[in-house]
């Protein structure tokens, strides 16, 4: 079974500490992606899971199996490298085989089982080439169909995609994506794209620093972040952050001055925040509504992409930038003064000092989830 | 006042050369032109090379057609293929008292016999040796300059360090002793000799070997490793089925420069041998070669050349079979 147990995992090479008492489950046939900027500890959470790397504490159990002293091999995991670690003087038959063999699997079944995942990644027709033969995009399926040979409990993917074009990295993170419907093993995928996170995750995990952010599926987090953190990685373009403060709380939500007259609206649990706090403001570039009310916004020059348009600009009178999504064409002149207005329960609100979210009001956050 | 730095010396240093240097360099650009200017830097290393290795090659093949025992071209008489018809006449190759050139033969068979064992005593060393340097271990640096530092010392110290340490009251015989182990002239016995031959020649050349594979198995990606190691690859099966093939270039080429500089023995083994005794036990090509021309005032030049010139073909052919098989695994 391909459930994963981690427990206060932590890593550190020599002085410096990688990853911080990392606590975390996931479920057998999850597809989960861990992502966060470079030298999160994301890699090297997977080459642990993997067995590539010791802890420094904490405990390791899959299926129920405490494999913390176990080798990569035993872990019953597959991993596919970054780099692909294809074996170079070996053809594509025998890079899949050589670990069916070590493994002293019969002829047959070793066969059997090329030919099924030859046939699943559609790479029959390479099988008696050798590596440097093929193109990025055939050398990484060869990748996935040595780990699919070996019918392991758990997928690990390291970066796998990076290495390719964008169009074929779209076609390839499709294709991951169904083969995990198919096979419904666990896979856990690391990448630093949230586009990836967000496309392929069943759930992510969000990794900043050595310690997790946090973990949820691909729409709570981007509806609900937990923190400042997340609610910045996770979205493109990033979220619009204001200043403000709570100027009134009530039973629906709280009132916030962020110093343009208009005053915003968010739906916070009334108990979590008070009068006169200090607030930052956080709204998606897509949660605007342009109108005839809100927020003065100064436009500075909009970039058009066909089906959607970001418009960049300021408020008025003030320095941070600020995006705001259209969807279809719009084509603001520089100078033209636009009035923004958030929508309605997609306010999200930050304690500027700990940088955690405050809850959202109950009745609202069910409210968000009909929307998405 | 601050003291300048050394980069300072060393920036005011070369300013000094760049001025001194560039007033003639534009002197000759102007007078050759910039385009065969490379020819001008080119010229000093090509002058010495034709100096001290193409000529003597083409007078080493031009006597080899010579007789007598004059030094000059003018004293030495035009004889056409004697010369090698004497190194080469024989009854049977196989005993060398059956030919006209007893010891060019002997020579040529003790040749054959040490660049076996050498070839495959010193392979086997430096791998053993870059494997296990290889890996992450204590004081790896130091080890790594150990190995390499014989072949930092001259070829007849190494001889003269290890007649000291094999001769009849030399280190290893009274270390023997204290065991209670009689004592050996190892250098007056034909098997000890030969064997002590080969392990000097070992110890002395390894290290350099030892860098050619090291190099090799650093430039092998770890994630090979990793892929393997979840693969479930014994070490064994690594060793064999991952790191030897991919090892493949770099052995080829320590197999074949091994196998030349072997057939080349002589220096170490002339000094450690006292002449390539005992007997004619380890009499090498090359020593046949010295001791024609140059020893107990033989003076026979012509037969010298005529034997360098033979072993000069088998070198050659070794060397075409690299550069062959090296473009052969590149593509």
């Amino acid at each position: 079974m391909g459930n994963l147990k981690l427990t206060n995992v932590t890593k550190a090479f020599g002085a410096l500490t990688v990853l911080h008492g990392i606590d975390l489950t996931i479920d057998n046939g999850k597809f989960v992606v861990f992502v966060g900027p470079s030298g999160c500890g994301k890699s090297t959470l997977l080459r642990i899971i993997a067995g590539l790397e010791d802890i420094s504490a904490g405990g390791i159990e899959i299926g129920g199996r405490d494999v913390v002293q176990l080798s990569p091999a035993e872990r019953k995991i597959a991993m596919v490298f970054q780099s692909y670690a294809l074996y170079p003087h070996m053809s594509v038959r025998k890079n899949l085989a050589f670990g069916l063999e070590n493994l002293k699997f019969k002829r047959s079944e070793i066969e059997t089982r090329i030919g099924e995942a030859a046939r699943m990644l559609a790479i029959e027709p390479y099988l008696d080439r050798k590596p440097r033969q093929l193109s990025g995009g055939q050398r990484q399926r060869v990748a996935i169909g040595r780990a699919i040979v070996r019918n392991p409990d758990i997928f690990l993917f390291d970066e796998p995609l990076s290495n390719l074009d964008a169009a074929l990295r779209v076609q390839t993170r499709a294709e991951i994506t169904r083969l995990h419907r198919q096979l419904r093993t666990t896979m856990i995928y690391v990448t630093h794209d949230q586009v990836e996170a967000m496309t392929m995750a069943d759930e992510i995990v969000v990794l900043n620093a050595g310690r997790i952010e946090q973990v949820g599926t691909p729409l709570e987090l981007f509806d609900n972040p937990r923190n400042l953190f997340v609610a910045g990685f996770l979205g493109s373009p990033r979220m619009n952050m204001l200043k403000g403060e709570v100027t009134a709380v009530g039973e629906a939500g709280v009132t916030i001055d962020a110093g343009y007259g208009a005053p915003l609206s968010a739906s916070i649990d009334p108990a979590a925040a008070k009068v006169g706090q200090a607030v930052l403001v956080g709204i998606r570039p897509a949660h605007f509504a342009v109108g005839d009310e809100g927020l003065p916004f100064v436009v500075q020059y909009h970039e058009s992409l066909g089906t959607e348009t970001y418009v960049y600009g300021t408020l008025e009178g003030r320095d941070e930038q600020i995006i705001v999504h259209q969807t279809g064409h719009f084509a603001p002149r520089p100078g033209d003064l636009l009035r923004i207005m958030p929508l309605s329960g997609r306010v999200h609100v930050f304690d500027p000092d700990s940088g955690l979210a405050l809850p959202q009001s109950v009745s609202q956050r069910s409210d968000v989830h009909e929307h998405a | 006042m601050s003291t300048p730095k050394a980069t300072d010396l060393g920036g005011r240093a070369l300013d000094f050369v760049m001025g001194v240097v560039e007033a003639p360099i534009n002197g000759f650009e102007r007078l050759m032109g910039r385009k065969r200017m490379p020819y001008l830097f080119l010229a000093p290393n090509l002058i010495l090379f034709g100096i001290f290795t193409f000529l003597p090659i083409a007078i080493a093949v031009g006597y080899a057609f010579t007789g007598g025992t004059g030094l000059f071209v003018s004293e030495r008489p035009f004889v056409g293929f004697d010369n090698f018809r004497q190194l080469l006449q024989c009854e049977d190759y196989l005993r060398p008292g059956s030919c006209r050139e007893s010891l060019f033969w002997t020579a040529v068979w003790n040749t054959l016999w040490f660049v076996g064992f050498n070839v495959a005593a010193t392979l086997l060393v430096a791998l053993v040796t870059a494997l296990i340097l290889n890996r992450a271990m204590a004081a790896r640096g130091f080890f790594r300059a150990m190995f390499f530092y014989p072949v930092l010392l001259s070829p007849v110290v190494i001889g003269l360090i290890w007649k000291w340490f094999l001769d009849r009251n030399g280190l290893l015989n009274a270390f023997l002793q204290m065991l209670g182990v009689p004592p050996e002239i190892f250098l007056l016995d034909v098997g000890w000799s030969r064997f002590f031959v080969v392990v000097v020649s070992v110890w002395f050349h390894m290290g350099f070997y030892t860098l050619i594979l090291l190099a090799g198995l650093q430039a092998i990606p770890k994630d090979l490793y990793e892929a393997a190691a979840i693969d479930a690859a014994s070490p064994r099966r690594t060793l064999f089925r991952i790191t030897l093939p991919l090892l493949g270039p770099n052995l080829l080429v320590v197999l074949i420069l091994l196998m030349i500089r072997s057939v080349q023995i002589f220096d170490e083994a002339w000094v450690l041998t006292n002449g390539g005794g005992p007997g004619t036990a380890n009499s090498f090509i090359v020593q046949y070669i010295y001791q024609m021309a140059f020893g107990s005032d033989l003076r026979l030049f012509g037969l010298a050349s005529a034997a360098s010139v033979l072993m000069g073909l088998v070198l050659l052919a070794l060397t075409l079979i690299q550069l062959r098989l090296g473009r052969k695994m590149e593509s």
